[in-house]
């Protein structure tokens, strides 16, 4: 058994991915760089990974957010940026965590839209979407009108 | 700010609302963090020692499989602490802490069972779904308290 | 120092058992390296799709399209291991598919194994030195004959044996209990030396195997120190003179049992229980003991009796004799009970083990709980099919071990 010893203990990490037509991720990386102020950035495929004081972290990512607001999405990770752990390099594949941003990343383009939308109408408004546990149960005028249609 | 459990629990997409909308996402991030930044005895690759699985054992008996009480023991005091709960109910490519089907149905049972302010949701899948998704979130974290 | 030998890992959570680490160690004691098949995320949804097994667990989707991955040749390795939680019924069925259709559809040696939380490195170090020796050492394995005078030591959990062989003929046997493991060793070792009538240092090679086969192979300085589960099933098919084509070796332990389907000689697929003595040939021993025989008139005595007589409510070593114990008090019969005991073993080992591998015939027995003749007849009548015994079947893994060592021969 080897002991184990945290390295950096009490900061935090997040991830920030961008989806946008506006920006790239090395772009955004470079503005990061600009106001990081001791704030560790890398690069990924998909965004930045940033690590430092929860304040200080806040702070990037408040300041960030504002470059292309409905089109950066930030999540907290447990791991250092580039932990070899769980680095692709490492592991052979990548880590399971990572194919599910993959798929969700296919979904934020649909939530950039929703976040543009609320600027200039209030949510209130909207529809609300299918609740998912409401089993839908069969019109009974759709009912009769398939019983008509039925052949004798 | 209210405690936001999201499910699931690896999702950018909650996460990021939630804390965009001004409240906590519980995510499974945090709870992996707290076990990366602790010292022990070294367990790769997410310093979940064979302990864990024991510590679960208070959400799911002994006869449930060490995976999912292993994952138990990141999940449970996230649940228990949580104020709120949004729960995507189509996340099935959601890999890694969410990947046992097990695990997942039993923490949508105890979210359920605890009766804190739920939304159920499924994943957009298009641009009329995906004002509709995030209206309701905003609607829903507003109803919590914190900011508009 | 040779290149390691790249093990894919297929697995549903070993990281959150605990047990990665374990893993990762014991692939690392036999010079393998643990590496997760790369793929993209529609590769996972294409391959899972395609192969058919509508499981719900995502991990065990990723798991699917991983070793399909892994069979079309768009991820290169030398091994796979399958590990998924114990008790849970769905990951059982891909683990199981997963093995078999891995077996059956490329040429990849694959183990696996259904982990707890206390799962440790030891546990899993026969299985992964078995698979790293079918990925590096297939050239070894092929080996048919053996050559000049060899001796093979194995070094096992209850006895000990030794099998000096040459120009490819057994001439010198020995056997005892394992008490101290170097001095047992020592004893057959000479008892079989001086059986062959050759003197020690005539000996050109020299293989061990069994538990003590690190502290054995060390003592005697020997050119091959091997697991149980390669060099049993290499001797197997050697004895029974099925080295060509597929069969299966059963080989019911001391401490525990292994079951392994072999092609050519090269074991394929492989399952090892050791939990518990309750389907291990100790519990014959208790039996024997309890009827007042030696445990080589068990078989003969079991033959003569019917296991369905007898009520065993229990596979376990306690409780399982007590059942006996109560059946005698009840009137059964010596020859019922004996039975009983043998069909309770062999039908355990059945329901346990050889239910994860594919039976292929001939289905050959060895190890000493093969000479119990009631056992043999028992596992057959479970199997449906006439079971081999070789001769010198007790002598398994010293003749494994002894053939496998003349390999080395020509490097000295």
């Amino acid at each position: 058994m080897t002991e184990y010893a945290p390295k950096n203990p009490g900061s935090v990490t997040k991830y920030i991915v961008v989806e946008s037509p506006n920006i790239t991720p090395s772009e955004l990386a470079i503005r990061a760089y600009e106001i990081s102020q001791g704030v560790i950035i890398k690069e990924t495929c998909f965004g930045l990974a940033i690590n430092g004081t929860e304040e200080e972290v806040d702070r990037l990512i408040a300041q960030l957010r504002t470059v292309d607001s409905d089109h950066i999405f930030i999540k907290d990770r447990g791991f250092l940026p580039g932990d070899p752990r769980r680095c692709r390099a490492n592991l052979g594949g990548a880590r399971p965590g990572f194919h599910g941003i993959e798929f969700e990343t296919t979904v934020l383009p649909y939530i950039s839209t929703g976040l543009e939308e609320l600027r200039t109408r209030d949510a209130e408004g909207i529809p609300a979407p299918q609740n998912p546990l409401d089993r839908k149960k069969l019109d009974v005028y759709i009912l009769k009108k398939l019983i008509e249609t039925q052949e004798p | 700010m209210a405690k936001v459990f999201i499910y699931p629990t690896t999702s950018l997409i909650l996460s990021d609302l939630v804390a965009r909308y001004g409240h906590t996402p519980l995510s499974s991030a945090i709870a992996i963090r707290e076990r990366i930044q602790t010292a022990g005895i070294e367990s790769i690759p997410l310093q979940i020692t064979p302990e864990e699985p024991k510590k679960g054992l208070r959400w799911a008996a002994v006869e449930v499989p060490s995976g999912v009480r292993g994952r138990m023991a990141l999940y449970g005091p996230m649940i228990d602490t949580c104020d709120a709960a949004i729960i995507i109910n189509d996340a099935d490519l959601a890999f890694g802490c969410m990947g046992c089907a097990r695990t997942n149905e039993l923490v949508k049972y105890l979210i359920r069972q605890k009766n804190v302010p739920r939304l159920d949701l499924n994943y957009p899948k298009n641009e009329k779904e995906g004002i509709q998704f995030v209206a309701a979130i905003k609607r829903f974290l507003e109803t919590l308290g914190g900011k508009k | 120092m040779t290149a390691p030998v790249r093990i894919a890992q297929l697995s549903c959570g070993p990281e959150y058992s605990g047990v990665q680490q374990e893993i990762n160690e014991a692939a690392k004691a036999v010079n393998g390296e643990i590496f997760f098949p790369d793929i993209a995320l529609k590769d996972i949804m294409q391959n899972f799709n395609e192969f058919g097994l509508d499981v719900r667990s995502p991990d065990l989707k990723l798991t699917i399209a991983r070793a399909k991955a892994l069979v079309d040749g768009r991820v290169d390795a030398d091994a796979v291991f399958i590990a998924t939680c114990f008790r849970c019924a769905e990951a059982a069925i891909v683990r199981n598919e997963l093995r078999r259709y891995i077996h059956t559809s490329s040429k990849l040696p694959v183990v696996s194994y259904s982990f707890t939380e206390r799962t440790t490195a030891g546990t899993l170090l026969t299985r992964m030195e078995a698979l790293t020796t079918i990925a590096r050492r297939r050239a070894l394995l092929a080996r048919e004959t053996q050559q000049g005078i060899t001796l093979g030591v194995d070094s096992g959990s209850s006895t000990t044996k030794a099998v000096v062989m040459k120009d490819n003929k057994i001439v010198g046997t020995g056997w005892q209990p394992t008490t101290e493991v170097l001095k047992s060793a020592h004893d057959v070792i000479e008892h079989a030396i001086k059986e062959a009538g050759i003197k020690r240092k005539e000996v050109e090679a020299v293989g061990t195997t069994g538990y003590g086969r690190f502290l054995v192979g060390k003592e005697i300085n020997a050119d091959l120190i091997q697991e149980e589960l390669t060099v049993n099933s290499k001797g197997a098919v050697y004895l029974a003179d099925k080295q060509h084509g597929p069969a299966t070796v059963i080989d019911i332990g001391g401490m525990d049992n292994k079951a392994i389907t072999v092609q050519d000689g090269i074991p394929g697929t492989f399952t090892m229980g050791g939990i518990c003595a309750g389907a291990s040939g100790r519990f014959l021993e208790m039996t024997a003991k309890r009827l007042g025989v030696d445990i080589t008139e068990l078989g003969p005595l079991a033959m003569k009796g019917f296991s369905e007589q007898v009520p065993m409510n229990s596979y376990c070593i306690v409780f399982g004799t007590q059942s006996l114990v109560n059946a005698l008090a009840a009137g059964s019969t010596r020859e019922d009970v004996a039975a009983a005991a043998c069909h309770s073993v062999a039908e355990q080992v059945f329901e346990q083990q050889l239910q994860e591998i594919d039976i292929k015939e001939p289905v050959i027995m060895v190890g000493g709980t093969s000479l119990i003749e009631g056992l043999v007849h028992a596992m057959g009548g479970l199997l449906q099919t006439k079971i081999l015994v070789p001769k010198y079947s007790q002598y398994i893994g010293a003749v494994g071990s002894s053939l496998l060592a003349s390999g080395f021969i020509k490097d000295k």
